[in-house]
């Protein structure tokens, strides 16, 4: 069941109390990062439900919030999500290349994820860090000036993080 | 070396942290408007300063502040648009990165002179370590007596708020912006009503971007007068530029704008030339919605005079042969980029951030990005290149917001000043796959490596 521990619970009423009384709605958005880094990377209808009942708005209004802001994963991802931006600057400097060699590194197509639930390749348009391109985010950071060799890297340190985690 | 406003001490070390800021000056301009100044007085500073909207509108920021309404009773609120989209730009994150303070001083005056007493910073998504950052800086300034109740004993009570956007370009436009902090879709409000009637939950609201906030500091400081004399005419003070694209050093730098175009550059203070000896070809000035300029209009207006960096010299010429100072996103393509291939990835990315309301973006944006796709990839006919021409005719000034017009400028701009390139994809369609179509009549004169 999807319940967020009494410790999160202070924290979604704290950011409830941010917006004006009544307005609770506002903090949907807040509310949403907070599920998905919870509730398995991802919003499920379940969890989505849960999110409108805690600020007793309906679940549509949960729904089409989620769909519209490409941040929320309204399917489930791999434990590292790779999101490679391709616009305009990223791509003058070589993004293809990067997306492309990830994607034969890893065998998977962007918007996939691998067998063993690990890595999911997304492209990403501007992440506003194009004089440090090619880049990518993971989790809540940028990598940044990425090369083959970077990606290697990032790809062996994902890895050995997951398996010290099992 | 030109005058710095806001980086001048983002270097020094520590000055994330209260102390070492307060210690640098910090947080003066919040003693001085709050216990010498009426809220008018601040916004009559501002005026005179001739502050423009560092978003990329460069609307007077002063002007923006004289309309909000003040109906009895109403709370009214101040929003801080961080939610920095544009591709090419990258400024605001580095101010928020390495001198989180002066933003928030710079939003605590404000607040004051529009009467906000719950003040929000949106900031996009993407940027999640930021907050942590801004939420640092906030709970410093609060322990220090500069926000919460009866700030430094003036009766003043203001709370600062960060909210993070989760993914969507279009949350930029501050009426879109509104929406997503109340929790919907970022789908923009016809105007009028403007925001400063009616915005927030209904309220009164003033959306300024970080650096607008950030440069109200030395406005106060210095007095309006002192930061309108920096600068040319009507670019007043400094701007954050952020270079990126084939230059040598890409990065932020903080210029004042009387520096010609050539000089930003091929100076090693600033970009440092293009790498490894090549040419420029082509850049985009002011963010990726602006137009595309070759080189020869970049460094030069049409009359042959000197192109600098400020808003008027940008813009000389109308879109005919100029373009705009836009959010300071400065993107130099060399002589190895396909304009064609740029123009395609911008289409795309306009497509992906459309937010459907309208159909002549929705399905205009989508429709362009197809057809320069096909061109891309030698499959087009001639014909796609006045298509092209005639979809984004269509979309410009038919949306309820400025994203159809941004994504039909640099289209526009882009066959306005290589419609060779598009025509060369067309007639040499598999030759254009396996090289690019490189300079042409429009290369830099000026620069010729030896």
């Amino acid at each position: 069941m999807v319940q967020f521990s009494e410790d999160k619970l202070a924290k979604v009423n704290e950011i409830i109390a941010r917006y004006p009384e009544g307005k609770q709605k506002s903090a949907l958005l807040p509310l949403l990062h907070l599920a998905q880094e919870n509730f398995g990377g991802w919003l499920s209808a379940e969890t989505m439900d849960y999110v409108a009942s805690l600020l007793q708005i309906e679940p549509i209004e949960v729904y089409e919030v989620a769909t519209f802001y490409s941040m929320y994963n309204t399917n489930p991802v791999g434990k590292y999500v790779f999101e490679v931006c391709q616009t305009g600057p990223c791509m003058l400097n070589g993004s293809d290349n990067i997306i492309a060699y990830i994607s034969q590194t890893l065998g998977i197509k962007p918007g996939e994820t691998t067998a063993d639930g690990l890595f999911t390749l997304k492209t990403a348009e501007c992440l506003g860090a194009c004089g440090y391109a090619p880049m990518m985010q993971l989790g809540k950071h940028y990598r940044e000036h990425l090369t083959k060799e970077k990606v290697d890297t990032i790809i062996a340190e994902c890895r050995t993080a997951a398996a010290a985690n099992n | 070396m030109g005058r710095k406003l806001l980086l001048e001490k983002a270097h020094v070390e520590g000055i994330r942290y209260f102390d070492v800021y307060r210690r640098e000056g910090g947080y003066r301009s919040v003693e001085k408007a709050l216990k010498t100044m009426t809220q008018d007085e601040i916004v009559e500073e501002v005026k005179k300063s001739g502050l423009r909207g560092r978003g990329g509108a460069g609307f007077p920021a002063g002007m923006k502040w004289g309309f909000i309404a003040k109906p009895e009773g109403v709370p009214r609120h101040l929003v801080c648009n961080a939610d920095e989209s544009e591709p090419g730009t990258f400024k605001d994150r580095y101010l928020m990165e390495f001198i989180p303070h002066l933003l928030i001083e710079g939003l605590i005056v404000a607040s004051y002179a529009l009467g906000s007493h719950d003040t929000y910073i949106y900031i996009r998504g993407e940027y999640a370590w930021i907050p942590d950052i801004l939420e640092q800086a906030i709970a410093e300034a609060k322990a220090n007596g500069f926000l919460g109740k009866n700030i430094l004993g003036t009766g003043f009570d203001c709370e600062i708020y960060v909210h993070r956007g989760a993914g969507a370009y279009i949350c930029g436009e501050e009426t879109a912006l509104i929406e997503s902090l109340e929790g919907k879709r970022g789908n923009p409000r016809i105007k009028p009503p403007f925001p400063a009637i009616k915005g927030a939950w209904g309220r009164p609201t003033v959306v300024n971007n970080v650096e607008t906030l950030a440069a109200v500091v030395p406005i106060i400081n210095e007095g309006g007068e002192e930061f309108a004399k920096i600068g040319v005419g009507k670019s007043t003070g400094t701007k954050l530029i952020s270079a990126c694209g084939n230059i040598n050093k890409p990065g932020v730098y903080e210029i004042d704008m009387t520096i010609s175009v050539e000089e930003f550059i091929y100076s090693d203070e600033y970009c440092g030339g293009i790498p490894n000896g090549k040419r420029l070809k082509a850049c985009i000035p002011g963010g990726s919605s602006v137009p595309i300029l070759p080189a020869n209009l970049l460094l030069k207006t049409a009359k042959g005079e000197t192109r600098y960096m400020n808003y008027e010299s940008l813009s000389d010429g109308g879109f005919a042969t100029g373009s705009m100072m836009g959010s300071g996103g400065f993107i130099v393509l060399d002589e190895d980029q396909c304009v064609v291939r740029n123009t395609y990835s911008l289409a795309r990315f306009y497509r992906h951030e459309s937010c459907g309301q309208c159909s002549p973006c929705r399905e205009g944006t989508g429709w362009m990005e197809k057809v320069l796709l096909r061109l891309e990839k030698g499959e087009g006919k001639i014909s796609d290149i006045d298509l092209l021409w005639d979809i984004q005719s269509k979309i410009e000034g038919n949306t309820i917001c400025p994203l159809g017009d941004a994504a039909s400028w640099p289209v526009a701009a882009a066959i306005r000043h290589f419609r060779d390139e598009f025509e060369w994809h067309v007639t040499h369609a598999a030759e254009a796959q396996t090289r690019n179509y490189g300079l042409a009549h429009y290369a830099d004169a000026i620069h010729v490596p030896v």
